[in-house]
């Protein structure tokens, strides 16, 4: 009997639209995304870049080969040579296929020195392939267009140090969080 | 297979072919329907549009690689499958997560079971007809991917855990903010339930759609929601608890009837129960490390490792090896399954001794679903095989692999 009622009176049907008509009154969820953007998450993964060393001005990679040792997808091409005096490995080419990267942070993770870094800039699509090769001073590029817009003094990446994890188990230089400044002078130069 | 049933047909059979780009096949999934006017009388599904070979090209990768490519099974809930994959692999090594570890993979576990389940009640209630539950359950699997954001940089092809724990910590302000939204999501699933649970329209389409007997879907092999609306109560979390799951309270729904309707009340259920797991977990989550001792380097080497006798002699140019080689993870063989939001994804690893897997198989549970689908279409309406697609809950990316 109460269920005939229900069904009389279009009780269930009711219910449902005093739902979506409080809807109309509540604050809309959606956004215009290209005049308007959502704030990133710190850490989010997108476009590679190169962290420029604010000291020496140039990129901290070592050619350890690790990077591209990880990467699930052999995005990574790198070649070095040798120093013949030191004996220090010196990088010659270093090259992202980013079409190809399937942005899963491992190379950032691995890094010894913390060179490498997933930037939380994620508009770089383009009409041609080339745009998105990078190379070495691309890399750079891309790091200084980033921290342009960075609104912190200091930037630190979380693969930078890995939380949580145990201390030993990691390369002395990702220990202990080690942000990089924002020089702002040297970016106006670039 | 198509062509031969076609051979076959008499005049007042007609042979539909739906899909593989039907937006409500739910991907690439294509139906041969033998029809008599409307009434189904055989149905044929065609799988393999989404074939891409990830079960063998794991075979080059190495272990750690390896996991970046389950992220693109079921890539509605790739943390699940990361965490089957681990668990895998953990097992095989003997190798045990530590306490906040374990209750971190739960607790992201149940969040994409959760944005799982959003996803197909958003879908199935669209393909229905319902819209209006559509945008209001993607308004909610949005705030979902957020925290999936903050936890690990990434939205859908997440890659969090790792062998033997988790890649990093989660910061105390979002394991809060999760909280709090849990809170708000049991609203939410109120009003799902307002919207569809005694409207008409939804139960008159559900209501003795599909109808499978608990011993018919025993036998087909179909786990997960999908069983136990048949009434079976088969939960790989309850029956053979991973992670955290023996440390969590929960009860697991279960349908009588055995039809769509039954499959749906089954799946609201369960998000009720998957945002009190999520609640018990950041209440019991301890302090400490995130990441096994003994779990292996991502810098994992893909050939076994030969073994240096006397490592002082490197020095004046001397290097003994020995034809023993150093197992980077132990040999054997080794089938491990969790109960994914879609039902049981097991995988299946052989190894040999060196970084790479030998032989991965994964059992997905939604490419058995899919043979299911003859049986529950058999003499219902073409307006119901959307029903039942939907009901069976089947992502393509892990049934074609
Ligand atoms: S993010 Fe992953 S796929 Fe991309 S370059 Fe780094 S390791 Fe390779
Ligand atoms: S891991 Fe870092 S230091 Fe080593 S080659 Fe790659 S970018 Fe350079």
């Amino acid at each position: 009997m109460n269920n005939f009622i229900k069904r009389l009176f279009f009780i269930d049907l009711i219910k449902g639209l005093i739902i979506t008509f409080k809807t109309i009154f509540s604050t809309p969820v959606t956004i215009r995304y290209p005049k308007q953007k959502r704030p990133i998450e710190h850490g989010f993964r997108g476009r590679h870049a190169f962290v420029r060393d604010p000291e020496s001005g140039k990129e901290r990679c070592v050619a350890c080969t690790k990077c591209a040792q990880v990467c699930p997808s052999q995005c990574i091409y790198i070649d070095f040579a040798i120093n013949s005096e030191t004996g220090a490995r010196v990088l010659t080419k270093y090259e992202i296929d980013a079409l190809r990267c399937i942005f899963c942070g491992y190379c950032e993770e691995v890094c010894p020195v913390n060179a490498l870094v997933l930037t939380e800039f994620f508009e770089y699509a383009s009409y041609d392939r080339e745009t998105n090769y990078f190379n070495r001073e691309k890399l750079l590029n891309n790091w200084d267009n980033f921290i342009k817009h960075h609104e912190e003094v200091e930037y630190l990446n979380k693969f930078w140090y890995l939380p949580g994890i145990n201390r030993k188990r990691i390369p002395s230089a990702k220990r202990i969080p080690k942000p990089v400044l924002k020089v702002m002078d040297k970016v106006e130069d670039s | 297979m198509g062509q031969l049933e076609i051979e076959k047909i008499d005049e007042t059979t007609f042979v539909l072919q739906m899909g593989p780009h039907h937006p409500a096949t739910h991907g690439v999934l294509k139906l041969f329907c033998e029809l008599e006017g409307e009434r189904v009388k055989k149905i044929v599904p065609e799988v393999g549009y989404l074939h891409r070979g990830v079960e063998k090209l794991a075979e080059y990768k190495t272990y750690p690689a390896a996991m970046t490519l389950t992220d693109r099974l079921d890539y509605i809930s790739s943390m699940s499958n990361n965490i089957a994959y681990c668990l895998a692999i953990e097992r095989l090594m003997g190798i045990e997560p530590p306490v906040r570890a374990k209750f971190i993979r739960t607790m992201v576990a149940e969040l994409t079971r959760l944005s799982s389940h959003l996803l197909w009640l958003a879908t199935h209630a669209l393909d229905i007809g319902a819209m209006t539950v559509f945008l209001y359950a993607f308004r909610e699997r949005e705030q979902i991917l957020q925290f999936f954001e903050k936890i690990c940089g990434a939205r859908l092809t997440v890659s969090y855990p790792r062998i033997g724990g988790v890649r990093l910590d989660i910061k105390k302000n979002v394991l809060e903010e999760i909280y709090e939204f849990m809170k708000v999501m049991l609203k939410r699933v109120d009003e799902y339930e307002t919207l569809l649970t005694e409207n008409r329209i939804w139960i008159a389409r559900t209501k003795g759609i599909g109808v499978i007997s608990p011993e018919e879907a025993v036998s087909l092999g179909i786990t997960g929601p999908a069983l136990r609306g048949s009434g079976v109560c088969y939960d790989i979390r309850k029956h053979a608890p991973y992670d955290a799951y023996s440390e969590v309270d929960f009860e697991v729904p279960l349908g009588q009837q055995g039809d769509t309707y039954d499959r749906y009340l089954c799946r609201i259920r369960e998000m009720r129960q998957s945002a009190f797991i999520v609640k018990q977990c950041i209440e019991k989550m301890p302090e400490g490390e995130i990441l096994a001792e003994e779990s292996p380097d991502m810098d994992l080497t893909p050939q076994p490792k030969r073994i240096i006798k006397g490592g002082e002699s490197l020095w004046s140019g001397f290097v003994e090896f020995t034809d023993e080689k150093y197992e980077l993870i132990p040999k054997g063989e080794i089938y491990s399954a969790v109960e994914a939001p879609k039902g049981e994804l097991g995988f299946y690893i052989v190894s040999d001794g060196g970084g790479k897997p030998y032989r991965m198989r994964v059992r997905a549970p939604s490419f058995i679903h899919i043979s299911a689908i003859p049986k529950l279409c058999e003499g219902h309406l073409l307006a119901d095989i959307i029903a039942i697609i939907g009901t069976l809950d089947i992502v393509m990316g892990e049934a074609d692999r």
